[in-house]
């Protein structure tokens, strides 16, 4: 109510004239009160249609749609058949292989994005701070064509890195490591996973104080022992729910992988995408559906496990 | 004296706290910016190599002639402006009307905002297949329309920030008691008070709108980048020399909106700044008079003078 002062609304100013000359007396002013703020709150209400409306068209109906055409056949009937089909053979192999990938490339990243916060935060040059969230800030949206590119350049089979290297002496596609497979992968997320997790870490480590340190220490406490005691356990609820968004991050990109290795590696989006572009076997339409409902469930936990420990963050971030 | 003693406990106690020393947070800082660069310069090189390690511009004139990239190049253009166009007139009032009547649902908003980021843009691909008319799902209209969509996590926080940062009930009551209808509020106090987050949220669909490689080639569009994706399956170095440029150009104009929009929110306040519309004029000195009578020097919900200064 206190966002709405009546000269701000005219429709309910006028209302509220009509009512006065309506009943002369004050006995029934507080019902037309009451009538006024009903009305009122569906009127604020309103001004939230088109939004509402355009995200249900182009993004809750689609969901809807992917949700329902994973338990139906070609037909229109009820079936678990996609499902089933979605969780055997190539398809679970996709579950697997896309599951490790995010999980590692979201820990690793997670790890190299607070070492670069706790550096981050330990500088008093504030041109550098300012600098490094900017580009934290560009490169955490890079991706897709023009980063897989841009590996490709430098670590792909004739890239220019890779090249150094072998003239230094140590090749690295002697040596097992390849940019287009998992590893490699890894490698090209953290270029986009790791100015994200800077990015979502540093108000946590910057909301440590340095009052605990101080008193830790006048007690006789080393270093070691106040990280160990209280920088992990303060940081730990943030540092989950940040690795908890690298993950979901890293789970549902496909421009990069496609790009990179055009599909060789069987992670889920590029499943979908192949059944998309048409390589679908007979009886099997839906299956896209199913691995899409698949993707929502994993996404879907990782935001409620997120949302969970985003509320034990807040408490350390007064 | 005391500035300079304080200063110099702060930098002690610094030392004592979680800090790294000089030394690490160097080496930490070089080695992320190292890795980060890289990928890079050696793109660029790439980009340029001649013959036995010489430098060519041979792969971005071959580029500037081939007419299908240019043609997508103009397609791509296209959506992106439409997709800002939507973008602006769909979450600009929906901003300016969640702080101004439903302020208690702004925190619900944002996090609304963020749904996309949540939703896998083949998942959102595939529901298009199965629940959009055929024949929207042929016409590149469609891709504006999503692409505002998926940037809106970017866009509305944009938006959203200017917004706040207005002091949103004053201009618009003093708009309203000169007699300006809500529209002439609209589009002549807040928009001109907004520009420079509107031209942020702007900028951000259209960046967005010119990279995205996904919904784009899993709808079968001919946008610039899957064109560039085609090209870089056979002439590696062209797509190369093309999305290098592509992303210095994206990172060029990231990195002086951002400057920019600091600079500028710390010099010109709306009182500051020359004004146009005189009804924006009229409207900010009535705002600042009617601040300066009821004496609101609230430091969290900053006056109409020293609007921009406290963005978050």
């Amino acid at each position: 109510m206190q966002g709405a002062p009546p000269k701000a609304a005219p429709p309910p100013a006028r209302e509220t004239r009509g009512a006065a000359h309506g009943s002369a007396g004050t006995g029934h002013a507080p019902i037309a009160r009451g009538q006024l703020a009903r009305r009122g709150s569906i009127r604020r209400a309103a001004g939230l249609v088109p939004f509402l409306s355009y995200l249900a068209v182009f993004l809750l109906v689609p969901s809807i749609s992917v949700v329902s055409s994973a338990f139906e056949t070609v037909g229109g009937g009820f079936t678990w058949s996609n499902i089933s089909a979605a969780l055997e053979g190539a398809y679970l192999v996709s579950f697997e292989k896309s599951l490790e990938l995010s999980a590692i490339s979201a820990g690793v990243s997670a790890v190299l994005g607070t070492v670069v916060a706790v550096a981050l935060a330990s500088t008093t040059n504030a041109t550098v701070r300012r600098m490094v969230t900017s580009a934290s800030a560009v490169f955490a949206n890079t991706g897709g064509l023009p980063l897989a590119f841009a590996f490709i350049a430098s670590l792909g089979n004739f890239g220019i890195v890779t090249k150094l290297l072998a003239a230094m002496g140590w090749s690295p596609y002697d040596h097992g490591f390849s940019i287009y497979t998992l590893t490699g992968l890894v490698v090209v997320y953290c270029y986009f996973l790791v100015p994200l997790m800077v990015l979502v870490m540093l108000p946590a480590v910057e909301g440590l104080r340095q009052e605990w340190f101080e008193v830790a220490s006048l007690l006789g406490a080393r270093r070691r022992d106040v990280w160990r005691h209280v920088g992990v356990p303060v940081l730990s609820p943030a540092f989950l729910a940040a690795l908890m968004v690298l993950f979901a991050d890293a789970f549902a990109a496909y421009a990069t992988a496609e790009a990179l290795t055009n599909g060789a590696i069987p992670l889920v989006p590029i499943q979908i995408g192949t059944l998309i572009q048409g390589n679908v076997l007979a009886g099997q339409q839906n299956v896209g559906d199913a691995l899409g409902l698949g993707m929502i469930v994993v996404v879907a936990v990782a935001a409620l496990l997120y949302a969970r420990l985003q509320r034990k963050v807040a408490r350390w971030q007064r | 004296m005391t500035v300079a003693l304080r200063v110099q406990q702060r930098g002690k106690r610094a030392r004592r706290g979680f800090h790294l020393g000089r030394a690490a947070r160097t080496s930490i800082l070089a080695l992320a910016g190292a890795y980060f660069l890289v990928p890079l310069l050696a793109s660029a090189r790439y980009a340029l190599e001649g013959p036995h390690g010489s430098y060519t511009l041979a792969a971005v004139t071959a580029l500037l002639h081939d007419s299908v990239l240019l043609q997508s190049l103009v397609t791509s253009l296209e959506i992106a402006l439409g997709a800002a166009a939507i973008t602006l007139a769909l979450l600009t009032p929906t901003s300016v009307w969640v702080n101004l009547r439903v302020p208690g649902l702004r925190r619900s908003m944002e996090g609304l905002t963020l749904v996309p980021l949540v939703v896998p843009v083949v998942v959102v691909v595939l529901g298009i297949y199965g629940a959009f008319p055929s024949e929207l799902v042929a016409s590149p209209v469609l891709l504006a329309f999503e692409y505002v969509v998926l940037a809106m996590p970017y866009s509305y926080r944009a938006i959203d920030g200017g917004v706040q940062s207005l002091d949103l009930h004053t201009l618009v009551d003093a708009g309203r008691s000169l007699g300006g209808s809500w529209a002439q509020v609209f589009c002549r106090v807040l928009v001109p008070n907004l520009r420079s987050s509107l031209l942020g949220a702007a900028f951000i669909t259209v960046a967005y709108s010119l990279g995205e490689f996904a919904m784009a080639n899993l709808l079968s569009f001919t946008t610039f980048p899957t064109e560039l994706y085609q090209i870089g399956t056979e002439q590696v170095s062209e797509a190369t020399a093309v999305s290098v440029f592509a992303l210095l150009l994206t990172f060029g104009v990231l990195l002086a909106l951002s400057v920019l929009g600091k600079r500028s929110r710390r010099t010109s306040g709306v009182a500051g700044r020359p004004v146009e519309d005189p009804l924006a004029g009229v409207a900010a000195d009535l705002a600042a008079e009617v601040e300066a009578v009821l004496g609101r020097a609230d430091p969290g919900r900053p006056g109409i003078v020293h609007d921009g200064r406290s963005v978050p």
